[in-house]
Order: structure tokens, then C-alpha cells, then sequence
């Protein structure tokens, strides 16, 4: 029987590719592509505010909406972006040395080790992490508690936590192992010659970072900032726990879905959102950087 | 002729059947579910599960587990932090993930008009006659003469400070847009809370009925105390952490976080400003599609026997809505709780849902606007 099967398969070669990749496509589209057009048909939708139930009936209003109501949902939309690149930046100037040591200064032996401690992190809850920073940045916390000690202040400050330096502090914490990951890889794939080359033409350090480390290592600083500033644009975590009350995209949307029973309104933010990484996902597929992958 | 009236008999309860299916896919209406209702034995044996959303405190482990000894049916039960989010979590994906909702007065008419809920049987609920009068038939769970479900507890929302931080003690509501407070304060993450300062500061006897003039009026305040507010909080342990790490000295709470800090050993004052309060009445209402209705009535008879009652004032400090738990409390916690005092009842303001002139959605979107 199986023989048979197999002598079957053997003989069509798109039946056996059909096979292969037919329950992949269809959990994509109908986990994917489906979910993602009922979202972008809710977003020009209206929901009853007393009942919360959808009515089925077209209206531009809840984009509209978007761009009106004094700017609230630009500005919105305005900090979260910023801060997606600030965390994008921020990590990207924190990935690099520590990738570039674990890939090329560490002993190989050590690399998996190296490779391990980075990774770590991400196996316990990302609220546990994102707790953590609520107990060193709180009044009580170990960062007023060691400036107090060393008399830089006198009074707990309140300035480091519940605000939004508190929740990009905290975004570049828990997505760093994103950026270092690619980076790390990129990094040690560089052939020791090429160093050696840019010192034998008489390039200084920085020229060899800048003209010969740097374009290696693009293709992986481009992979880690899709990764960084995606999670940023989504999360609502963070902004929750360590942020005070302005709001950011995530919480935005979670709060329409979970809270206001505006699922419409939501589901144009949600578009706003995944329309962004579109655009920064062409970017970086414009530099080039995506091929080198 | 006997086999007549049998098969008369079928066809009747066929079409009862029918137009109960009818009514059903209409889903506005839950008449359907009042005849479910009546055939439930909720003496017999539960369906050993019983799924609920509910406020902090309401299903907790020490009057929790001996319910589940007594009826084998396992709470299984999830916080939510507003009136929108217990809604949302109880309608989404068509409703029936969960069996009961502790809805307050805000939640409990939308989930009976949106046909979420299905009415009671009250001569199956074994403490109705021993509610205070006035949470009989209060008008927010009770439609058309329909009970919707059974009142639990109530109170009020409540300026709770941090005695050795804040004195003299705070009389007016004032203290929560006072600069000398700056970044100490906590105010709840609820678009609801927008009835407060209408009631306190803006004389709205109605705050939950408002004008678009002083809708804005009261977005201005709420902006003004933006500045001073350390955090919005959304969960009661939010608040309590807020006030133990000391990053928070004064807030509006609820009796139950002032419970708490005492327990854990924190110096905790709670007042009730002169300005008045808005407050809660909260009913134990019952899923149109339960999946678990005999656990549910059980549970509903649990909750407000008197013993029960007093172990949820013993968390929560609330209102215990059954009159017999005056005995089990002692007279001094009785008339500290006003559980026989209809007038204390009717001076606070408790939770609607805005329909006019400014709507819930109106007020959510003033709330984003006072986050920025």
C-alpha cells in the first residue's frame, strides 16, 4: 500500500509538492490572511457603544477618526514610533560591542556559552522581566538606593520609573536578545584575512569598522531592527507596568478591544500599525540589506 | 385517547422547543432561557466546573474552597479591572466561556440588553428574601420585572492616603488636583471615573447624565490633575503596590485595597470626602449560554448566605447585599457598613452606563484625551 503511495507520489511531483505544502498554506491563510482581511474589514465597520455588538455597515469614520479629534491618535502614534526607534537605536549601539566580543574575541569554546547567556532571558516570562525593572527603578528600588548611598540625592527621586524613559529602558532590555542574535552571527562569519587586508592598506580602526565590519554586519543589524521595532509597535506590556499614563499603540489598541468595546476604532488602529511595518519593511528591502540575509 | 394526549403533549413541547430556538437566533431576546431556567434542579449534582469574571476579591480561596468541597464544582475565575473589560471578556467569542459575571450597575444593563445574560429564577435562589429592599429589584438588574441575576455586595469609591505621609486627614476630593501631592497620586485607568469630578466639582447630581459643555469642562480638570498623577491604575494590586513602595501616598480606591494595605501591616486612612462618591452594586448575572447553570445557581446561593457574605467583608470590605449577615458582623460593623441603611444606600452615586446627552464612547474618548 504504501509502496503504492509512494510509487504515486513518485510519478506526479506536484501532487507530492501539493501535499507538502498544502496544510502550510492553508493554516497561513486561513490563520493569516484571513484574520488579517476580517481585521482590515472590522476597521470599516461600527459597533453599537450600549450593546457592543458590530454592525455590518461601511463608514470611513473610525480613519477619520484617526487623523481628527485634535491629532490625539497621531500624537499617539507619533511617540510610539519615536520610541520604536529610539529602542531600535539604542540596541543597535548595545548589539554591536557585545556581539563583536562574543564572536570574535571570546574563544570559540566559550561561544556557546556566550550564545546561552544572551538567550536565557528569554526563557522566563516577560512580565517577570519587565517586573524586575519595576523594583530597580521604583522609589524603594535599587537605583534610588545606590544614589542615595553614594549621596548623589538625598530623597528617592520618582523621576525613573512610570514614565516613558522608564518603558524604553525597559523595551531595550527585554528585545536586546533580538539584536544581538543576527548581529552575533553576522559578526562571526567576517574571515579574519579581511581585518588583516584592511590593516596591511593602512586602515585605521575605524576605517576597518566603517568600511569593512559595518556593511558585513548590516544584513544582521537590518534582521534585529525588524525584529526590535516590530515588537515595539505591538507591545502593551511594558507601557502597562512601568509606563505612567500616556499612552502608546499597543495599549491603544488593547484598550479599544479590551476596555472600550470599540473594535472598529481598534481594528483601524491594529491597520495603522501593521501599515507602518509594511513601509519600514520596504525601507529596508530598498537598502539592500535583505539579500544579504 | 390516552395515546392522544401523549402525542398532543410532544407536539406542545415540540413547539415550545421551536419557538424557543426561534427566540434564540433573535438573540435580543432570552426568553429561551427562562424556561432553561425552571427546569434546572439546583439541588442535583453540578456539572463540576463553574467559569467566572469577576472583581478582585469576589472568588477568593477562603470561602472559594469550601464551595467547591460542598458542590465538586471548581471555580475557575478570571480579575477584570473595569466594567468594560468584565464585559468585553464575558461577550467575546459569542459569550459561554463564561457562567457568571459579577456585573455592576454599568455593566449589568448592557449585558441585558445585548442579551448576554439570562434571567433567574428567584424562588431557586435560596437568600433572595433576605436582600436589603432595595437590591430586590433594583432597577439596574431587574427589567421588566425580570431578575437578572442576584445583588452581592456594594459600596463606594473611596479617598484612601498614606497616614504618615498625608496630614491632617483629607475631607474633600480636592487633595487628588492638589500640586503638593505632585506625582503621588493614584486615580483609577477607568473612562467611569469621569463621574467624579461631574458629581464633586461640577454639581452634576446625575453624573452619569452630562452635557458635551461639561463633559469638556471636566477634561480640563482631569487634564490639570494629569500632571500630579504618579499612575492610573488598573488592577487593585497595581494601587497596593503603588501605595507599599511609596511611590503613590493618596488615591481613589476602593474599600478593598484600604483592607489590604491594613493587613499587610501598612498605616491606611479611608474617607468618604464631603463632596459625595460614586460607588458600585454588584450582581452575580448568569450567562445566556452557561454551559455549567447548576454550578452557577449553587454559587449564587453560596455567595449570599450570611456566613459567606461576612468572609467577602472580611476581603473586601464591602456591603454585604444579604441583611442577615448583621448578626454574624456584630452591630458595630453592621452600621459601619450600612448594610440596613437604605439611606446611606441612595446617597451614593452608583455606576451607569452614559447613554445621553454624552455617550460611553464619548466618555472613552475623553479619557484617551485626558492620557494623551
Amino acid at each position: 500500500m504504501s509502496a503504492r503511495i509512494s510509487r504515486v507520489l513518485y510519478a506526479h511531483p506536484r501532487g507530492r509538492l501539493g501535499l507538502l505544502l498544502g496544510p502550510a498554506v492553508a493554516w497561513l491563510l486561513v490563520f493569516y490572511i484571513v484574520a488579517l482581511v476580517l481585521l482590515f474589514m472590522t476597521s470599516l465597520w461600527q459597533q453599537d457603544v450600549f450593546t457592543a455588538k458590530l454592525i455590518h455597515k461601511w463608514t470611513f469614520d473610525n480613519y477619520k477618526k484617526l487623523f481628527g479629534e485634535g491629532g490625539l491618535w497621531m500624537r499617539i502614534y507619533g511617540r510610539t514610533v519615536l520610541l520604536a526607534a529610539i529602542v531600535t537605536l539604542v540596541d543597535i549601539a548595545l548589539a554591536l560591542p557585545l556581539a563583536w566580543f562574543m564572536g570574535r574575541i571570546v574563544p570559540p569554546r566559550w561561544r556557546t556559552l556566550m550564545f546561552l547567556l544572551v538567550v536565557v532571558p528569554l526563557w522566563s516570562s516577560i512580565l517577570v522581566r519587565i517586573f524586575a525593572w519595576r523594583t530597580i527603578l521604583g522609589s524603594q528600588g535599587l537605583l534610588n538606593g545606590f544614589l542615595m548611598d553614594i549621596g548623589v540625592i538625598s530623597h528617592p527621586s520618582s523621576a525613573f520609573l512610570y514614565n516613558d524613559d522608564a518603558i524604553a529602558l525597559t523595551w531595550a532590555y527585554v528585545w536586546l536578545p533580538f539584536m544581538v542574535l543576527p548581529i552575533f552571527t553576522a559578526l562571526e562569519k567576517i574571515p579574519d584575512s579581511y581585518l588583516e587586508a584592511s590593516r596591511d592598506l593602512g586602515g585605521s580602526a575605524l576605517t576597518t569598522f566603517r568600511r569593512v565590519i559595518f556593511p558585513l554586519a548590516l544584513p544582521g543589524i537590518v534582521a534585529g531592527s525588524i525584529f526590535v521595532f516590530a515588537l515595539t509597535m505591538g507591545d502593551f506590556v511594558a507601557p502597562q507596568l512601568v509606563g505612567g499614563g500616556s499612552q502608546v499603540l499597543g495599549g491603544a489598541i488593547r484598550d479599544r478591544f479590551g476596555v472600550a468595546a470599540d473594535f472598529p476604532f481598534g481594528a483601524a488602529l491594529a491597520t495603522l500599525t501593521l501599515f507602518t511595518l509594511v513601509v519600514f519593511l520596504a525601507i529596508t528591502r530598498r537598502s539592500g540589506a535583505l539579500e544579504n540575509l | 385517547m390516552r395515546r392522544n394526549a401523549l402525542l398532543g403533549a410532544l407536539l406542545v413541547a415540540l413547539a415550545v422547543v421551536v419557538a424557543a430556538c426561534g427566540s434564540s437566533n433573535n438573540s435580543s431576546s432570552s426568553g429561551s432561557s427562562t424556561s432553561a431556567a425552571k427546569g434546572i434542579n439546583v439541588n442535583g449534582p453540578g456539572e463540576g466546573k463553574l467559569n467566572v469574571v469577576d472583581w478582585e476579591g469576589y472568588t477568593d480561596p477562603s470561602f472559594v474552597k469550601a464551595f467547591e468541597q460542598q458542590t465538586g464544582c471548581q471555580v475557575k475565575s478570571v480579575y477584570a479591572g473595569s466594567s468594560d473589560e468584565m464585559f468585553t471578556k464575558f461577550t467575546s467569542g459569542g459569550g459561554g466561556q463564561y457562567d457568571l459575571a459579577s456585573f455592576s450597575g454599568d455593566a449589568s444593563l448592557r449585558a441585558i440588553k445585548s442579551g448576554a445574560v439570562a434571567p433567574v429564577d428567584t424562588s431557586k435562589l435560596t437568600n433572595f428574601g433576605s436582600l436589603a429592599p432595595q437590591l430586590q429589584s433594583p432597577p439596574f438588574n431587574t427589567v421588566d420585572g425580570k431578575h437578572y441575576g442576584i445583588s452581592f455586595m456594594w459600596g463606594a469609591n473611596v479617598l484612601i492616603y498614606n497616614k504618615d505621609k498625608v496630614s491632617p486627614a483629607p475631607t474633600s476630593w480636592s487633595v487628588l488636583y492638589d500640586p503638593k501631592y505632585k506625582g503621588k497620586i493614584t486615580v483609577p485607568d477607568n473612562p467611569i471615573q469621569i463621574a467624579d469630578p461631574a458629581l464633586q466639582f461640577f454639581g452634576q447630581q446625575n453624573p452619569y447624565a452630562i452635557s458635551q459643555d461639561t463633559l469638556n469642562k471636566v477634561v480640563a480638570k482631569l487634564k490639570q490633575q494629569r500632571g500630579l498623577v504618579r499612575k492610573y491604575w488598573v488592577l487593585a494590586t497595581d494601587f497596593e503596590q503603588l501605595f507599599k513602595s511609596g511611590d503613590a501616598v493618596i488615591g481613589a480606591g476602593w474599600p478593598l485595597m484600604t483592607n489590604d494595605l491594613r493587613k499587610a501591616g501598612m498605616n491606611v486612612g479611608e474617607v468618604i470626602p464631603k463632596e459625595g462618591v460614586t460607588g458600585w452594586s454588584d450582581t452575580w448575572m448568569l450567562s445566556n449560554k452557561a454551559k455549567h447553570p447548576v454550578c452557577a445557581y449553587k454559587w449564587m446561593n453560596y455567595a449570599t448566605t450570611p456566613k459567606v457574605q461576612k468572609q467577602v467583608v472580611a476581603v473586601t470590605g464591602y456591603s454585604p447585599a444579604n441583611t442577615k449577615t448583621c448578626p454574624l458582623l456584630g452591630k458595630t460593623e453592621c452600621n459601619d457598613l450600612h448594610v440596613t441603611d437604605p439611606k446611606y444606600y441612595s446617597s451614593i452615586k452608583y455606576w451607569q452606563t452614559p447613554t445621553t446627552p454624552t455617550n460611553y464612547r464619548q466618555w472613552t474618548d475623553a479619557w484617551a484625551q485626558v492620557k494623551g
